[in-house]
């Protein structure tokens, strides 16, 4: 993986400049360390002075300088030193008791003023841990949730957060991040590259998907797939993969991407086993394991194997529910004769499963005879409410985008030299006050 | 030269014969008119429509030798010549004996052959040579009827690649737009004789606007006559052009609707057989290309296929121009009066019926199983219609199928989304379906509702992965993937080979499942 604050890491603090200055001691670094309160200019001061061989050291009388330091008072010295530590393979062990405190504690806010640190910290945290990863998921977890300013930001934090999740199975840790889905990119607080976003989208997916959360999963792979890309990456390959794997297992077909995805990841699927698999679903189960049984060694080398599997499981359920359309009723003999399934009583505990989890409306006589129905959607007053509610906050949100997008300079300046052209500047309507969208007033 | 003229037979014997040969029965339940066919044709069309007849129908077979030989003894074609006769002996190895052998019949003239082939030789030296003078006299007018008159040699001859090659070359030599539109007419005769249907519509087009350019001509000259000539001159004149216009129109538009039916387009095929003028207008292709019975027929079955009930009535039955064509094929009235007074079990028998004649038809054999499985199901949607529910018993009565074909023909419509509507097998009931619009309503709205969310969620994120709202922004984002630089060059088509994340991170979905 590429480390993705690398340059920045390196920066400010040339190395010929070091050289010219006095040497100054750990004991004076932690001074000004306790004594500042400006976190701006300590930053500062820590970025030009304070070289890792020299934050690794113990103070001259032969303490500790952590143990001198308060994690929230301190967070930024706090954080150079452990990171320092971290990085260097002899002190990793004084390193890592502190890790769980700092996690717990830190100062966000102060913690922000050196995005580079942290995500050095976060990348070591899974070095250290290499051999016991489990480990790695405590500390990692409260990082990426308490530093950035909301859980909609993106950071460097989250694919590793992720992976680590992923890795040791741990799936249900992650969902509290996954639940609430990235809309802010702030490269002031984390410094990321291509890679963490197509990551941190791929391994939630993944994480969804071994939780059956098909719905989410599947957003998560169209995120990572549809990402904007002048080549697309090989995990969008894979992402696109996984994403048809689920959309079969989730609606029965595949749905069209967004316009916005790269082609080629499509036309490369659908040239690939996978284009041959969604082509024939949901056709008989024989049918289908016979297409995959050829291609067996690619989609378990691909390691897609148990969610062809579980869409092969699923194939009768859709054919079960196209036939709701056609028939009203029909015997289980038939429906086991249209859906290829031999026994009556594997047919019959499907047809009750779906039944139970409301996919299709249905009872079953004694006799055999399976009466459809359609299940006609009850909608209640409270659910409308909820959902105008919720567009009223998009609608909301739009227009604060719209509002802050126009007062963009860039934009503005933009704005400015096409004005003549059709199509460019502000719409007029956007300062008739009171907000273009009328409606949404007139249901608050 | 000798080469050419065996591979072009062996063209023609592959195109004759080389279908399967199926049978088609013909008796009293599946009445088919030789006699109308050889009465409604001649020449190279009569002969091509009898081929099939010669080869399926073995009770017709040596009656269609007979007037086929008859009518290529005054053709010049050698190759159309023995096409037949071979087409005749594999229908009379097919009877098992049945059928005498060719030689006992129509042994083979190889006198005429001869002569006609020696006959053919002379005039293509004589046309070429004079080609050559004209070409090198550089005289305009003359190397374009040159080029027209090799053009009609070749396809007399039945030699079309050559036949087209000169009327097109003939193009370039033409002066006026009335000969770009004879040539443009002589090559969709060429066409349409040779089935080329993709075609047709490119030199339709082209005629179109020599057609509009020659009359445009004539009305700036007629005008120029205008103050001399007496008024009831200009308009008799005025009145000939119109007659010759429409001449032309006609044939487009028969040519046209060829191309549509030969291309599947069923629909715009209807239209455009619906269109064509008045029989007189088609002039000398009435037979030579087709004839009026069988634009009734074509019409007739490609509307029924497509076309909605009411405009049915309006352009067809209440079309008088175009009720001038019905009358020359009595049962195509009777099909569209069944399936207008909802008698469909009469339009499937009646189509039975003349499912001979219409297999046997040129330009219609291949499309009859669509067509009929086109007008079946609309005639299925049409009949459940009005019911909320009915007895497929009563509906299988109805079309004269037993219930298993009923219910299998519904079920295919149903699930085409044709009728809203189902079986309940058990019962063997067709009901139609249901829908409580304002359930649906709601659900509908809930959820472009949601995908509405979804989608602008996933589109802000995206937006920011090019560039930071935040104002002022404190740092571009730029996260869009680009190929590393190395990589730049050689991979710039495909998905990078690079895997940012592979090994340990594919986690197998399959364990524990």
């Amino acid at each position: 993986m590429n480390p993705s604050g690398s340059q920045s890491q390196s920066g400010p603090s040339g190395s010929s400049l070091q050289s010219s200055t006095i040497q100054i001691s750990i004991d004076d670094l932690l001074n000004q360390i306790v004594s500042s309160d400006n976190p701006r200019a300590l930053v500062q001061i820590l970025r030009k002075d304070a070289k890792d061989s020299l934050l690794v050291r113990t103070l001259a009388d032969g303490q500790d300088p952590l143990s001198l330091l308060d994690v929230e008072r301190h967070t930024l010295g706090f954080l150079y030193i452990l990171t320092a530590r971290l990085q260097s393979n002899d002190h990793v062990a004084r390193a890592f008791d502190f890790v769980q405190p700092f996690c717990d504690r830190f100062d966000p806010f102060q913690a922000r003023l050196a995005p580079e640190r942290v995500t050095q910290l976060g990348k070591e945290i899974v070095r250290a841990t290499k051999e016991n990863p489990k480990a790695a998921l405590g500390p990692l977890y409260k990082l990426v949730t308490r530093y950035p300013p909301s859980l909609s930001h993106l950071t460097t934090l989250h694919p590793l957060f992720l992976t680590t999740c992923v890795a040791t199975r741990h799936y249900t840790a992650a969902l509290p991040l996954l639940l609430v889905p990235i809309t802010l990119i702030d490269m002031g607080i984390s410094n990321l590259h291509y890679n963490d976003n197509l990551i941190y989208h791929y391994a939630g997916g993944v994480a969804l998907a071994a939780l059956k959360r098909w719905r989410e999963a599947e957003e998560f792979f169209e995120i990572c797939a549809s990402s904007p890309a002048q080549i697309p990456a090989a995990i969008q390959m894979e992402a696109s993969k996984k994403l048809v794997l689920v959309q079969l297992i989730l609606y029965g077909k595949t749905v069209p991407p967004p316009k916005y995805t790269n082609p080629v990841l499509q036309r490369t699927l659908k040239n690939s086993p996978y284009g041959a698999f969604i082509k024939a679903y949901p056709l008989k189960r024989s049918i289908l394991q016979a297409i995959t049984a050829k291609e067996t060694e690619i989609f378990s080398n691909e390691k897609n194997l148990g969610l062809v599997h579980q869409a092969i499981e699923r194939a009768p359920r859709w054919l079960i529910k196209k036939l709701t359309s056609t028939y009203l009723t029909l015997g289980l003999a038939d429906i086991a004769k249209e859906v290829g399934i031999d026994s009556e009583d594997e047919l019959r505990a499907i047809l009750i499963s779906m039944i139970e989890s409301d996919e299709i409306g249905a009872s079953i006589s004694a006799d055999g005879t399976v009466t459809f129905f359609d299940p006609v959607p009850q909608v209640s007053k409270e659910a409308v409410d909820e959902m105008l509610k919720q567009a009223q906050v998009q609608g909301k949100m739009l227009l604060d985008m719209e509002r802050s997008l126009n007062a963009n300079k860039d934009y503005l300046t933009k704005a400015i030299k096409h004005k003549d052209e059709a199509g460019w500047g502000p719409d007029e309507d956007m300062f008739g006050g009171g907000g273009p969208s009328g409606w949404v007033e007139d249901f608050a | 030269m000798d080469v050419e003229i065996i591979d072009e037979a062996e063209l023609h014997q592959t195109r004759y014969t080389g279908k399967k040969p199926t049978y088609y029965p013909i008796d009293d339940a599946h009445p088919f008119d030789l006699d109308g066919l050889v009465s409604s044709y001649s020449g190279r069309s009569l002969v091509d429509r009898l081929v099939p007849v010669i080869s399926s129908c073995p009770t017709l077979t040596g009656q269609a030798l007979q007037l086929a030989l008859q009518e290529i003894l005054q053709m010049r074609d050698p190759n159309l010549y023995r096409a037949v006769l071979a087409a005749y002996e594999q229908a009379a190895t097919a009877s098992k004996g049945q059928l005498p052998p060719s030689s006992d019949v129509a042994p083979t003239d190889q006198k005429w052959i001869d002569e006609t082939n020696q006959k053919n030789q002379a005039d293509r030296t004589k046309l070429e040579v004079e080609l050559k003078t004209y070409t090198s006299n550089m005289i305009k007018e003359s190397i374009r009827m040159a080029h027209r008159d090799l053009g009609d040699f070749f396809r007399s001859i039945g030699d079309h690649a050559n036949s087209l090659k000169h009327h097109t070359k003939s193009r370039e030599f033409c002066t006026t737009s009335q000969h770009v539109l004879d040539m443009c007419l002589s090559v969709l005769e060429l066409l349409v004789e040779h089935r080329n249907y993709p075609h047709i519509a490119t030199y339709v087009f082209k005629a179109e606007a020599a057609l509009d350019a020659t009359a445009s001509a004539a009305r700036m000259s007629a005008n120029a006559a205008a103050p001399t000539a007496p008024p009831a001159a200009a308009a008799a004149n005025k009145e000939k052009m119109a007659a010759d216009r429409e001449k032309v129109q006609s044939k487009l538009d028969v040519a046209l609707a060829l191309s549509h039916l030969g291309q599947t387009q069923y629909e715009k095929a209807a239209t455009a057989f619906i269109k064509v003028g008045s029989i007189k207008s088609l002039g000398e292709w009435i037979g030579k290309m087709i004839a009026p019975a069988d634009i009734a027929v074509y019409a007739t079955l490609c509307a029924l296929a497509t076309f909605t009930r009411p405009a049915i009535r309006a352009q067809v039955l209440d079309n008088d121009g175009f009720g001038a064509y019905i009358e020359q094929e009595p049962y195509v009235r009777e099909l569209l009066e069944a399936y207008m007074g909802n008698r469909f079990k009469d339009v499937l028998a009646l189509l039975d019926k003349y499912s001979t004649r219409h297999s046997l038809d040129i330009h219609l054999a291949s499309h009859m199983s669509i067509l009929t499985n086109l007008i079946r199901s609309r005639a299925l949607v049409l009949y459940f219609q009005p019911f909320a529910s009915i007895k497929l018993e009563r509906m299988s009565v109805a079309f004269g199928w037993s219930i298993e074909e009923l219910e299998q023909h519904v079920v295919n419509l149903i699930q085409g989304g044709e009728i809203q509507a189902r079986v309940d097998r058990q019962n063997k009931i067709l009901k139609a379906k249901e829908t409580d619009q304002r359930a649906v309503l709601f659900s509908r709205a809930i959820k472009s509702g949601e995908q509405m969310q979804a989608a602008n969620r996933k589109l802000l994120l995206r937006m920011r992965l090019y560039v930071t709202i935040p104002n002022p922004p404190r740092q571009q984002a730029d996260l869009v993937v680009k190929a590393p630089k190395g990589q730049h060059q050689q991979q710039h088509l495909g998905i990078m080979s690079m895997p940012p994340m592979t090994g340990d991170f594919y986690m197998d979905m399959g364990i524990g499942y």
